[in-house]
């Protein structure tokens, strides 16, 4: 099982393949088992990810990377450079030396690790000081797992196997896809247009600021779940949101009432189906179903 | 390889009424990883539990096993018009499809009716009997929730939350990994659910001061905020004061403090 036959790993660097600055660069990666579904698995610590179903049985990547100057960093970034800056100094690993008749050379290599093994495909980019953007086209029925740490945004489209999307300053968008999904934003919206509606297991996107707005496609059977404490729900569906959490409760002397605040609620598209959640602190909620 | 994978080709196993080879992959997968030798063993137990089969059952017997029945069938994906009419065998061939652990689970519940409630005796007996059947249901629940939520997938570890609240919280390895969800995984979202597990259970008391530390050591607002709106549907006034009370100290996001005063406004006397 544990097969450590890397199949193929192909590393990116300004140095070694002498990739320009902003340059794009194409791969093709042929998967293990082209017959069998296959997994995507994608980490940028900055940067863009736009990830396209096709009927192929390959993996095509478009990289564009390029190179953050400490200008570009937001007030935050710069503020965590100058505390790990200021650690490092405190371990004495950055201790000053001599210079002289030294000149300073700018830290421009690119990095961006490709690596497939038995139809799993894992692209990284951790570096901090670096911006990717990336276009990947799979195989229609694989699973893509996609985390981007700053700024980017996700787009996912015509994927018909499970999806977990996580952006913590981007948005997520996707559509034609049919889940299972569970997707997750801090300010930033997700949107959602569902084709169809996996059966076998729940669906559930979160977002603390941001907003949240699904559509989806008319056969469509689910059980929508809706949690806000201060957003708004907009619901376009035919069916009413019923709390799904009892809210009344008796105290032992059967003098007191309590109504729970926040609680979910729910209401059933088509008679209802697999479970679908969406949850926010202050975005709203947008439901719409096609007529 | 995962768990899952094992369990689908057992219950195929079963059903194809032949023991399919296992296959060096799983074999190895047992070997690294024992404790699922104990789910092999129970599932088959659980088969070959049918030695009543011939046991015909009583006529209120029967209306229990077809509501079960109902409720299973409601469970899955539609039933084709056709396939209302036929057999008992055929719809439990149907529910067979080897490729979800909630199928199994419906079919579980099913075979334990049909199986073990088909004694023909009455009164008390059968009452023990329904006792004795809902722990195992609740049993087997909790073993699939804890598998499930062993799994890598996001999606797949909501299933097993969702799988969780079929069954009692008496397993407490089922709330320690139902905690350590809330306070490590990687999903907002499954912690989210896993608070929500929470909602319902009424011995909540026992689980304050773990809930009460996941809150204050929280550092995503979301989580904290359902955490404390968790402990504040307690109605305890103790509780409402010493929230308040940590969020003077900021140990609280503010938010927090708005849920405890909407809470107050609209609890009365």
């Amino acid at each position: 099982m544990k097969n450590t036959l890397i199949k193929s790993i192909i590393i990116l660097s300004s140095l070694t393949f002498g990739v320009a600055n902003g340059a794009e660069k194409n791969y093709s990666l042929p998967l293990s088992n082209p017959s069998e579904p296959a997994s995507l698995k994608v980490e940028l610590y900055r940067g863009t990810v736009r990830v396209i179903g096709y009927q192929g049985d390959k993996v095509e990547i478009t990289a564009n990377i390029s190179v953050v100057e400490n200008k570009d960093l937001s007030a935050k970034e710069k503020k965590i450079t100058a505390k790990i800056a200021k650690k490092l100094s405190q371990h004495g690993q950055t201790k000053t030396r001599s210079i002289e008749g030294l000149k300073a050379v700018n830290n421009s290599m690119l990095h961006l690790e490709i690596e497939e093994e038995n139809n799993e495909v894992e692209i990284t980019s951790e570096s901090m000081n670096q911006y990717v953007d990336l276009v990947i086209k799979v195989p229609s029925k694989s699973s893509v797992e996609l985390e981007v740490y700053q700024g980017g945004d996700i787009h996912v489209e015509d994927i018909q196997g499970s999806l977990e999307l996580e952006s913590y300053q981007g948005g997520i968008t996707a559509s034609n896809v049919s889940g299972p999904l569970v997707a997750e934003t801090y300010t930033q919206d997700i949107v959602i247009n569902f084709s169809d509606f996996d059966k076998a297991s729940p669906t559930s996107l979160t977002s603390y600021t941001g907003n949240v707005d699904i559509s989806l496609a008319k056969s469509i059977k689910a059980n929508v779940n809706v949690q806000t404490y201060q957003g708004k729900i907009f619901s376009g569906l035919d069916s009413d949101f019923i709390p799904n959490e009892d809210v009344k409760k008796q105290s032992k002397k059967g003098k007191k009432q309590k109504i729970v605040i926040g609680g979910m609620m729910q209401a059933k598209v088509n008679g209802g189906g697999q479970e679908l959640s969406l949850i926010t602190y202050s975005g709203n909620l947008y439901i719409r179903k096609e007529k | 390889m995962n768990p899952t994978d094992i369990i689908d080709w057992k219950i195929a196993s079963l059903t194809n009424g032949s023991q399919l080879m296992m296959t060096d992959e799983m074999t190895s997968y047992i070997e690294q990883n024992p404790e699922i030798l104990e789910e092999l063993n129970f599932i088959e137990l659980f088969w070959h539990n049918k030695s009543h089969e011939d046991v015909q059952p009583s006529a209120q017997l029967d209306a229990n096993f077809y509501q079960m029945l109902s409720r299973a069938q409601a469970a899955q994906s539609p039933v084709k018009e056709s396939d209302k009419h036929s057999t008992l065998l055929s719809f439990v061939q149907q529910l067979f499809v080897p490729k979800a652990l909630v199928q199994f689970a419906s079919l579980a519940l099913v075979f334990t009716l049909g199986f073990n409630l088909n004694q023909p005796t009455i009164g008390d007996k059968q009452q023990v009997g329904l006792v004795s059947l809902q722990q195992e249901v609740s049993s087997l629940n909790t073993m699939l929730a804890l598998s499930m939520l062993e799994q890598s997938s996001a999606s797949q570890r909501l299933s097993g939350v969702a799988y969780s609240k079929q069954s009692d919280l008496s397993d407490p390895l089922l709330v320690e990994k139902l905690m350590g969800l809330i306070a490590t995984d990687t999903s907002t979202s499954v912690r989210l659910a896993a608070i929500n597990r929470f909602v319902n259970v009424q011995n909540i008391n026992t689980y304050t001061e773990q809930l009460l530390t996941l809150a204050i050591t929280e550092d995503n607002a979301l989580i904290q905020i359902a955490l404390c709106r968790l402990l504040l549907n307690q109605g305890s006034a103790e509780l409402s004061t010493r929230l308040k009370g940590l969020v003077k100290e900021n140990k609280l996001p503010p938010e927090v403090d708005e849920i405890i005063q909407a809470n107050s406004a609209v609890s009365f006397t």
